[in-house]
């Protein structure tokens, strides 16, 4: 058995040019030394039905023992004003906020703090969710404390007071629907000091409160939205403040007024914009997620671009988790000669008496000004972050049913278990039952590398080791690239491959796949469930994506209604199906079904003996079943597969060329593919359950080819490449690759 | 919020449908009769104790009996003793551990 995880790291950047340096930040709380060695990937699946990991060692100047340290990760995120003003020698205090809370009673939690040592004050939940105020001066402790624990997940105006003149705090809890056993309204008063203990030291937090310690900085962090914060200088009646919670923007020039957070301003940023007189803008960590529906969300407006007032909530996790903040341990100058493509820093060691094999991953982007290659391979890297560190298999009630069989975990399911603090993927819930919307490679990836989970990374490495047998030259280019220079990414090479799942998508790389076919481009798409998710990329974060699931696709969680548009750029999320680019418009074909329980075949149609095509299925037979064998399910066509559509934007010049129409009653269509409900919707009764394999022309000379099944690629390997699947790759590939235009289809590109 | 439900899957499993066990020992992988497919969603919607997993100590070649407690960020439970070196012979097992934690009854030994 491999330990896989004994050491652990990220390369900052993930995606490097040459000529460029890195980065890698390690840790590992059991060894103190490791040997390094850079590593450019060929397979990293260590299946042994196929290739097994195949890696080449360029040789660097890092290529040694590395010594290695404990790094810690503290999930949770917050806001902090590190130097709060105007919040020392008060007499009184008030604090006011709309709050919905996710977890109450999973532990104490934090509304708003300002803690140093053994003085200061913080106002949250306690341990059984009920809402508390309390106040230290480091010798003498008040608090309050409601009497009943708050309703998950429903809102209520939340405040708290001090009152130095009485000696008094008091808390305020006024339920928005008060309706039907729903009321948890109450104030309450108790004893308490006679003015705020001075903190000089001491940050402001939101929704956190501080340790005073490096490891870890903050506790007791909030699950939940909170919208509108508000704090003020004087004891306020529960009147005066509802109404400056509930004012939007509060009545300027009062100078009392100590912060008024409006986090409905500069929603992509990490800053929570304080519209008060002080300008305390708080600094977010760990990307609590943003564009969240207020208390005054009133389902008017779906976008927070149209109404941004009804979007002044952010939604805090204790678990979320953007960047490990690590320090680096190596870094590297990458050789201007070195090529394209999926790399890695290896690590190995013994531990317990067994190999450690850990890898950091990076990509290398071709070199701006040097050779390349006719041929460039996506690295679908939009989609290794959605699925980064998923653990669906671990947590999610239908995993098993899904995938029709005993779950197998590999040592870093086993790992990220115990692990939670490394943040989760985009299919993933928070502990609060809240879905992951963004995703980051600032921390360590334990299924985007060699040997981690086959799905993706691993299957598309599979694509990889077969060009390198078939000594077929090819540069890398990652989604990230296409995204951020859109088509000139892509308009160097004869041909563009995108691999098994191209999943997940921007509208710049969507425009830049789209370009690159019209002007000329030649696309194989040897995937399924491609072109599907609506993404974002942060702005100017770098390597770290956005998604929001609605109630339309093959979700494993539903995002809250009105909460449907990217916090990143304000786009709408969701399918691109719904967004009026649905895949058949692009690549021919779109994902309809699911299929885990056995992947099946192709057999060809009638267009597939069109000459026009004859050079695609050159030496396979009329009858021959086109991929009855591979590494995933036994079968070319399963896991997820793709169908071609004319209503949904399959081109007339599509020519069909083969199907898998019959893959069983495990073949069960994407939800958005049922109007209504009825029985007969999987593959052995629908013929809309099918792979398609298509072709079509597209303008200036261009062509787009398509398998319409995620288990394609792991099919090549099969019998030492010496089969169909193979075979058609590469008759297709070779063609591509020729700029000859293609016959016959003058009038129909 | 939309969630699935542990409890969702309520077939109940005849104790007394042996041939449902056997027709499962002869082809783990399917396809299955109608009853059986409904057998099988019952065993693997969820389970109170935890969902039995294997782990993988060789990739492709030998697993591990193991079960996901049911709090996230508790360790996985292992059972070093019992490995598998052929996913079938996995497969059967759990199923056989699973009737019994459904029905009350042992599969009997004479069904191997």
């Amino acid at each position: 058995m491999t330990d896989t995880n004994a050491v652990l790291g990220y390369a900052t950047p993930l995606i490097v040019s040459p000529g460029e340096e890195i980065a890698f930040r390690l840790s590992s709380a059991v060894l103190g030394r490791a040997e390094a060695r850079i590593v450019r990937v060929r397979c990293a699946d260590p299946d042994p039905a196929g290739p097994g990991i195949r890696v080449a060692a360029p040789g660097s100047a890092i290529d040694g023992t590395v010594p290695l340290r404990h790094q810690p990760i503290h999930p949770g995120s917050f806001g902090i004003v590190a130097d709060p003003q105007g919040l020392d020698g008060l007499a009184s205090l008030s604090v006011g906020v709309f709050l919905w809370p996710t977890t109450p009673g999973s532990g104490e939690q934090t509304i708003l703090s300002r803690w140093s040592g053994a003085a200061g004050w913080r106002f949250g939940l306690d341990g059984q969710g009920r809402l508390c105020f309390e106040v230290a001066d480091g010798a003498r402790r008040w608090i309050v404390t409601a009497s009943r624990p708050l309703l998950e997940r429903e809102w209520v105006f939340v405040g708290a007071v001090l009152d130095g003149a009485s000696a008094t705090l008091t808390l305020i809890q006024r339920s928005l629907d008060p309706q039907a056993g729903r009321d948890r309204s109450e104030t309450i008063t108790a004893s308490g000091p006679a003015r705020l203990p001075d903190t000089p030291s001491a940050p402001l937090l939101l929704a956190a409160t501080s340790t005073g310690r490096d490891s870890p900085p903050t506790d007791r962090h909030l699950d939940g939205k909170l919208d509108r914060p508000r704090l003020h200088a004087v004891a306020l009646d529960e009147a005066p403040l509802r109404a400056l919670v509930e004012a939007v923007v509060p009545a300027p020039g009062d100078p009392d007024l100590l912060a008024a957070w409006d986090f409905s301003r500069g929603i992509p940023t990490d800053v929570a914009e304080d519209v008060g007189p002080r300008r305390q803008h708080a600094t977010l960590h760990q990307l609590p997620a943003r564009a969240m529906t207020g208390a005054n969300w009133d389902g008017r407006t779906q976008s927070w671009r149209e109404a941004p007032w009804l979007y002044g909530a952010i939604h805090f996790h204790a678990d979320d988790m953007a960047d490990c903040g690590w320090t680096p341990d190596l870094t590297l100058t990458i050789p201007t000669v070195w090529r394209s493509g999926y790399y890695s820093l290896e690590l190995t060691a013994e531990h317990r008496g067994e190999r450690v094999e850990s890898h950091v991953p990076f990509f290398i982007r071709p070199a701006r000004d040097g050779h390349r290659e006719p041929l460039a391979v996506v690295a679908s890297t939009a989609t290794y972050l959605a699925y980064a560190n998923s653990a669906l298999r671990l947590d999610q009630v239908h995993a098993e049913a899904m995938l029709e069989g005993l779950i197998v975990l590999s040592r870093d399911d086993v790992y990220l278990q115990a692990h939670r603090e490394l943040g989760l993927s985009t299919y993933d819930t928070h502990a609060d039952g809240s879905g992951w919307c963004t995703s980051t490679a600032a921390r360590p990836i334990l299924n985007m590398r060699p040997r981690g989970n086959v799905f993706n990374y691993g299957a598309d490495s599979l694509l990889l080791d077969w060009l390198e047998t078939e000594g077929i030259g090819f540069d890398v280019v990652t989604d990230e690239d296409i995204h951020r220079q859109g088509l000139s990414a892509l308009a160097p090479y004869r041909c563009v491959i995108t691999a098994s799942h191209p999943e997940y998508v921007s509208k710049e790389m969507l425009d830049a796949f789209d370009a690159y076919q019209r002007g000329g481009g030649r696309h194989m798409y040897l995937g399924g469930n491609g072109f599907y998710w609506r993404i974002a990329f942060h702005p100017t974060r770098p390597h770290t994506i956005e998604i929001r699931r609605g109630a339309v696709g093959l979700r494993t969680w539903e995002g809250e209604p009105g909460e449907g548009c990217l916090a990143f750029t304000g786009e709408p999320s969701g399918l691109w199906r719904a967004n009026g680019r649905a895949p058949q418009r692009l690549v021919g074909v779109g994902f309809d079904a699911q299929v885990f329980d056995r992947s099946g075949w192709y057999h060809r149609l009638p267009d597939s003996f069109d000459p026009r095509v004859a050079f695609i299925f050159e030496g396979v037979g009329a009858e021959e079943r086109i991929g009855d064998f591979g590494l995933r399910g036994g079968g070319a066509a399963g896991i997820e597969v793709d169908r071609a559509d004319a209503t949904l934007g399959s081109p007339p010049a599509l020519m069909l060329l083969a199907t898998c129409d019959r893959l069983g009653y495990g073949g069960i269509p994407a939800p958005e593919e049922l109007r209504t409900l009825h029985r007969g919707f999987t593959g052995d009764q629908n013929a809309r359950v099918r792979a398609d394999m298509t072709f079509f022309p597209t303008a200036k000379g261009g062509a787009v080819f398509t398998t319409g099944s995620i288990a394609w690629v792991s099919a090549l390997p099969h019998n030492g490449g010496a089969n169909n699947v193979a075979r058609i790759t590469g008759n297709v590939l070779r063609r591509f690759l020729d700029p000859a235009p293609f016959k016959g289809f003058e009038d129909r590109a | 919020m939309l969630v699935n439900d542990p409890q969702a899957a309520h077939y109940k499993i005849d104790p007394s449908r042996i041939n449902l066990a056997r027709e499962f020992r002869a082809a783990p992988k399917g396809p299955h009769s109608d009853e059986l497919q409904r057998v099988l969603h019952r065993m693997r919607w969820s389970a109170p104790g935890g969902r039995y997993v294997l782990v993988a100590l060789e990739p492709g070649r030998r697993w591990m009996l193991a079960r996901i407690p049911p709090t996230r960020g508790t360790p996985i439970e292992t059972f070093p003793n019992r490995v598998f070196t052929d996913l079938a012979e996995a497969e059967w097992h759990v199923f056989r551990l699973r009737w019994r934690e459904l029905t009350g009854d042992d599969l009997p030994d004479d069904l191997a």
